[in-house]
Parts: structure tokens; C-alpha cells; sequence
């Protein structure tokens, strides 16, 4: 699965997102707390274990439906990164949206393999191309945590 | 309280089955607080796909009534037959736990919810060999 850091976004909608990207706190992300909301097991089990080893706090949801039942709990999520294809009540666009809508503060990569024909940044602070190597997750979770530029 | 694993041996790994996905939550991050590695599983299905994969897995800790193509006992059986020596803690209410899950997991009755973490922790730690190794 590594392949080694890259340098450059593969999607050019991952420009578009990135460079939109708000300023936030420079608090270090270390201690944040990543949401990962993927339905392949296997998929949020890599993700999942990357993110713990890079040192970050991370929770798990299935789908949208557990998504929100986390989201509604006490949990101070910083972070969600999602995907768009799910099982449940909605996708991840939908999602995205009702998190963007119910907890403002929350930033929101996007993840797919398919690039996007919605407006990106409007609906989250990044997106990033599947397939994606850990260092490029960690390096994009990163960056939007910072509210800094690729 | 948590109590760590042992630093210098690969911390276990556990599996945890459960469709709720709060209690997976808080359990998982429990079990982490005490020093294991933990995958999560929403239901049988994802479990089969884990222990099919290449992940190291050193016990299952598995809810009994999930949705799904099987329940928690259609799991323990499966990795009974398929995935010998993998210790299986079986969790469910009382009247669903009693004879079935006896035949089924190494620690006879399963669990019953609800359950305070630190006793299931206790009995994860008994199962996996570590109190004869001198953890706490």
C-alpha cells in the first residue's frame, strides 16, 4: 500500500479544495480526533491503523447513519473523512453536507475514486483521489487540521 | 483504570464485532487504553473479511445478536472450524448467552450485558495467557 510520499495532488479537485481550505488553529494535530467513515473494512482498518501510528485519535463509523450517531454523542471530532459510496440513509456528499450544516468547527476530507462534479470546496476542506497511500491520508489530514495550503 | 500490556512483546490484537456503534466505540477505545491493538468489525460479515485478510488477530470479542448473513455463534463456529486456537469471548444478553456459547468459546458462558469494561478486560487478559505471564 506505501508507496512513498507524493508531492502533488492526484485530482485536480484536490488543488481546488485544498487551496480553499480555511484557517483554523495551529494547534498541533496530534492530540485531534480524525472521524474515518468508510464502509470497505479493510479500507477503514488501513485507514484507521495509519492514522492511530501517526498519532492521531481515531473513531470509526460504517456509514453515514453510525457517522451521525458519533457525531450526536459527546465526541469532540476535529476532523471526518469520508467516503462517498456507502450503504445507509446517505452518501457521503450528503453527509458532508449535514455535518458542514450541524457542526461548522468539524473539517471534512472527502475521499473517492472518482473525481468530483460538485463544487469541492464548497462542501469540504479537501479531497483526495482513491486509490491513496497512507503518507498522502496522514499528509492531507495534516494540512487541513493546519488550514494550510498544499 | 487501565492496565498495560506487557511492553515487550507485541501488544495483542483483538477483534470487536458489535453492530452498535457506540458501545464498539467506547469498548475499542477501552481495550486500547489498555494497551491492545484493536480492529473493529461492524458485523459478521466485515469479521469474516478481517480474518480472512492477512491481519494478525490473537482473540475475537464478538456481540451475539448482529444483522447480517450470522449472528455472534454463527462466527465463533465458523472460527472454530476455519481459524483454530483463536480465542473467542462470545457478549450478549443472558438469556440469548447460556448453553450455546458455552459449547462455543473458550470462556464458557458469554459475556452478559451489560458488563463493566474492567471485567472484560480481565477475561480478555485470562484468555490470552497474560496473567500467567506475570501482567496484571
Amino acid at each position: 500500500m506505501s508507496q512513498g510520499r507524493k508531492d502533488r495532488p492526484d485530482h485536480p479537485a484536490e488543488v481546488a479544495a485544498m487551496s480553499a481550505a480555511p484557517i483554523v488553529d495551529n494547534q498541533a494535530s496530534r492530540s485531534a480526533i480524525i472521524l474515518v467513515v468508510e464502509d470497505e473494512v479493510l479500507i477503514r482498518m488501513m485507514m484507521a491503523t495509519e492514522l492511530r501510528a501517526a498519532g492521531f485519535a481515531v473513531l470509526e463509523a460504517a456509514n453515514a447513519d453510525e457517522a451521525l450517531k458519533v457525531l450526536r454523542s459527546s465526541e469532540p471530532v476535529d476532523l471526518m473523512v469520508t467516503d462517498i459510496r456507502m450503504p445507509g440513509t446517505m452518501d457521503g456528499i450528503r453527509l458532508a453536507a449535514s455535518v458542514r450544516g450541524m457542526w461548522e468547527s468539524i473539517k471534512i476530507i472527502i475521499a473517492s475514486a472518482h473525481t468530483p462534479e460538485w463544487p469541492v470546496a464548497v462542501i469540504c476542506d479537501a479531497f483526495i483521489g482513491k486509490p491513496f497511500t497512507p503518507d498522502r491520508l496522514i499528509e492531507r489530514v495534516r494540512q487541513v487540521l493546519k488550514g494550510g495550503a498544499p | 483504570m487501565t492496565m498495560p500490556v506487557e511492553q515487550s512483546k507485541r501488544p495483542s490484537t483483538i477483534l470487536v464485532v458489535e453492530d452498535e456503534v457506540l458501545i464498539r466505540m467506547n469498548i475499542s477505545r477501552y481495550l486500547r487504553e489498555c494497551g491492545y491493538t484493536v480492529i473493529e468489525a461492524v458485523n459478521a460479515d466485515e469479521a469474516l473479511q478481517v480474518l480472512q485478510s492477512n491481519q494478525i488477530l490473537d482473540l475475537v470479542l464478538s456481540d451475539v445478536q448482529m444483522p447480517g448473513s450470522m449472528d455472534g455463534f454463527g462466527l465463533a463456529q465458523w472460527i472454530r472450524k476455519n481459524r483454530e486456537g483463536l480465542n473467542i469471548i462470545l457478549v450478549g444478553t443472558p438469556e440469548r448467552a447460556a448453553d450455546t456459547a458455552a459449547e462455543l468459546c473458550e470462556s464458557g458462558p458469554a459475556m452478559a450485558k451489560p458488563y463493566e469494561p474492567e471485567a472484560l478486560a480481565d477475561l480478555i487478559r485470562k484468555h490470552l495467557g497474560l496473567a500467567t505471564q506475570g501482567q496484571r
